[in-house]
């Protein structure tokens, strides 16, 4: 037991450290880099003494260029007295409250607000089970992580909300990645919400977390995983290549058809070289462990010899 | 199963018309599903002798051998589980093979370099370049093969071929075909030990080593890439027969195809696809879903629609429409019948194995018909277009590609090489 302790208790060490180094930051203090307002709209969002700040009431939102599916997006907000905005999260910036939620940032109004619509609540979806500290005028801190069918909300390091979207109703048909959002200004003329410290810890490009992802029972999770698994490339070769070995069919299905989809690419005459030989050097150390079955080897050596296919036929 | 009943009796009777020296001694490899036509299809020809039925599972073969028996009592063949012993058999004049695609191809060369002659099911085989060896086995062996693409003997195709080639449309420029549906997926199953009635090992044959589990084996094996192309590669040889009956089209020089693959399941050939071909002087374009320009298009879940200067065919396996300006017919009386029209696509094959003439869906045909389906599987499962040189069958500037032109079998299968 005491083991088990001092395990958990160094691995929450490990993830809170590589929480802290694989997090970067989305805004620079100075402009509007990574970020974009849908065109056509009046600008909801501007850059003041280094924040983020909205402007005129019910204007452009203001958008993530990527979009993410997975992470722990961290942010530091201050509303003004009545002050209205949100965090929109795996949205489609075309039709971010159908395709995606909202996490809310509410003053405490008159008329009092319920759960179910105050700050931390998934607007409308999930109530807060534990109400922060809706202070109005001061620096909150918030942290939204997602990880797959798990919503998590802290507001000043407590956890306000939890939400598993596989049981929400209403939630089933939203996207699993999209754009996140900064809702403009939702109050009164005058009104506002600033923000400042943002950053993202994306968890779709660590290798091992999408790796996981490739067991899951949800169709769309597994399909997530497999789109995230092919942006990585050849880091992912290894994870795949043990995944086929292991006996779980459905990680086995998806792991041979990604790599497939890996040496297909790779083997793309406009396959930039660099990516190309680190597939080949990925696939060529996994086919040379002797733990693998036949069948596996078999494949992975099918797979690179496709890749190193006679070059003057080229 | 539709066919009249006649007497042991009658049999007999029939049997007796053609002397021992006339009949067609017949084998049957791989009996369930399209073997089972197989059966009733050939032993109902009174020069036909049912000798041998092989089967690698014997739950097939013991339904084969009643089935057999049903349609023609008097049948009394030898059962293998190894076809080997029918390649061995110096008695036997034909083979018919209905086995899953993977296996065509070396069936056929065995029993060629055998002496024998082969009614071989659809696709004509597994890739591209067994398609080419083949070819160059059915000259030295001097066989007589005939692709089981029955549709192609049918009056309707034979009709259609009339009418395209009349030029009464035009200068045909554009083929649409289509198959509605694609690769279920089949679910995730455990793997598990094969059942004692099958020899898995033998079932896979060349294919690449796999666990058991019942789908990947009879009927859903055709979903996927280990063993065949998915409902793409059953279906194309049906209905591009027809485009390939009516213009030969040649020149093939780009090859485009789009879709995906199952998620829900182990299946990996296309839940859709959909292909762009340009042949000299001839697009062709293969959908999963009919052509929403085409008239009466949506209710066909299968089909063929020529775009020609002056009108357009559309057709089936059973049906015809042309249109010509306003004019909607199923049938240009102007068009004289100049094609002689199949006795049947099995009769047709047993008349080629005594005349040594080929038959319609010969060899040669077949293969050039096939050959498109090949690289287009090759192009979905690269995602990437292609270029082909038609003249040295080889993808330009490709390695990959050209290298899925063939696959390398599994010990101790392997293919001859000429």
């Amino acid at each position: 037991m005491k083991k088990t302790v001092a395990l958990l208790a160094l691995l929450t060490i490990l993830f809170s450290c590589k929480t802290q180094n694989g997090a970067v930051s989305l805004f620079n203090g100075k402009d509007l880099t990574n970020w974009k307002m849908l065109p056509g709209k009046v600008p909801g969002f501007e850059v003041t003494e280094g924040n983020l700040v909205t402007t005129p009431p019910n204007s452009s939102d203001l958008f993530t260029e990527e979009w993410y599916g997975n992470y722990v997006f961290k942010f530091e907000y201050l509303l003004s007295e009545v002050g209205n905005s949100g965090v929109l999260i795996r949205c489609d910036p075309e039709n971010p409250w159908g395709t995606g939620v909202e996490v809310q940032l509410l003053a405490p109004w008159t008329p009092y607000r319920d759960d179910l619509h105050c700050t931390g609540s998934l607007y409308g979806y999930v109530p807060v089970h534990n109400r922060p500290d809706e202070t109005t005028g001061i620096w909150h801190e918030m942290e939204i992580k997602c990880d797959r069918n798990i919503i998590t909300i802290s507001v000043d390091g407590e956890i306000t909300t939890i939400a598993n979207t596989d049981t929400v109703k209403g939630m089933e048909e939203k996207l699993l990645e999209g754009a996140i959002g900064f809702q403009s200004n939702h109050s009164n003329e005058g009104e506002h919400a600033k923000f400042r410290k943002v950053s993202i810890r994306n968890f779709d490009i660590d290798p091992e977390y999408v790796a996981r992802g490739f067991y899951e029972k949800d169709v769309r999770v597994r399909e997530q995983a497999y789109r995230s698994a092919r942006s990585i490339g050849a880091p992912m070769v290894g994870h795949l290549a043990e995944m086929m070995s292991e006996g779980n069919i459905t990680a086995y299905s998806g792991a041979k058809k990604l790599l497939f989809d890996l040496s297909a690419e790779a083997s793309s005459p406009d396959a930039r070289k660099d990516m190309r030989n680190s597939v080949i050097k990925a696939l060529k150390k996994s086919s040379r462990k002797k733990s693998y079955t036949q069948d596996v080897s078999d494949y992975l050596e099918r797979l690179l010899a496709m890749l190193t296919s006679d070059s003057s036929l080229r | 199963m539709g066919y009249p009943l006649i007497t042991n009796a009658c049999l007999k009777a029939i049997e007796d018309t053609v002397p021992p020296s006339d009949r067609i001694r017949v084998a049957h490899i791989g009996t369930g599903n399209m073997g089972g036509a197989h059966i009733n299809w050939f032993t109902r020809f009174p020069d036909v002798e049912t000798v041998a039925l092989c089967d690698v599972d014997q739950t097939h073969l013991e339904n084969a051998q009643k089935r057999l028996a049903s349609v023609n009592p008097l049948a009394k063949p030898d059962t293998y589980t190894d076809f080997r012993h029918i390649m061995d058999r110096k008695d036997i004049d034909v083979v018919t093979c209905a086995t899953p695609d993977h296996w065509h191809a070396l069936i056929a060369l065995m029993a060629f370099e055998s002496g024998k002659d082969v009614y071989g099911e659809k696709p004509l085989s597994f890739s591209a370049h067994e398609g080419n060896v083949m070819l160059q086995s059915i000259k030295k062996y001097d066989r007589i093969f005939q692709l089981g693409t029955h549709i192609h003997a049918g009056d309707n195709y034979h009709r259609v071929a009339e009418i395209i080639q009349s030029g009464v449309l035009g200068k045909i420029h554009t083929v649409r075909l289509w198959k509605k549906g694609g690769s279920p997926g089949l679910g995730f199953p455990q793997n598990e030990e094969p059942p004692k009635t099958l020899d898995w090992n033998m079932w896979l044959g060349p294919a690449p080593y796999a666990e058991y589990t019942p789908v990947r084996c009879h009927r859903t094996f055709r979903y996927f890439f280990d063993y065949s192309g998915g409902v793409f590669g059953d279906f194309w040889c049906h209905i591009a027969d027809i485009m390939h009956m009516s213009l030969s089209p040649k020149g093939l020089h780009s090859i485009d195809a789009r879709g995906e693959i199952p998620t829900d399941g182990i299946a990996d050939t296309p839940k859709w696809i959909d292909v762009d071909f340009k042949f000299k002087d001839l697009d062709v374009f293969w959908t999963t879903t009919p052509p929403p320009e085409v008239e009466g298009a949506e209710g066909m879940h299968i089909g063929a629609h020529f775009e020609g200067e002056n009108g357009t065919l559309t057709c089936d396996y059973e049906t015809r429409r042309v249109t010509i300006g306003n004019e909607v017919m199923n049938d240009v009386q102007e068009v004289a019948i100049t094609l002689p029209r199949s006795p049947g696509h099995q009769r047709n094959f047993l008349d080629s194995v005594k005349s040594r003439i080929q038959p319609e869906s010969n060899l040669e045909y077949a293969r050039e018909m096939t050959l498109p389906m090949h690289l287009a599987l090759i192009s979905f499962r690269l995602k990437r277009k292609l270029t082909w040189d038609s003249a040295k069958e080889r993808f330009v500037d490709d390695a990959a590609a050209n290298f899925l032109l063939s696959r390398e079998y599994r010990e101790p299968w392997s293919l001859p090489t000429f």
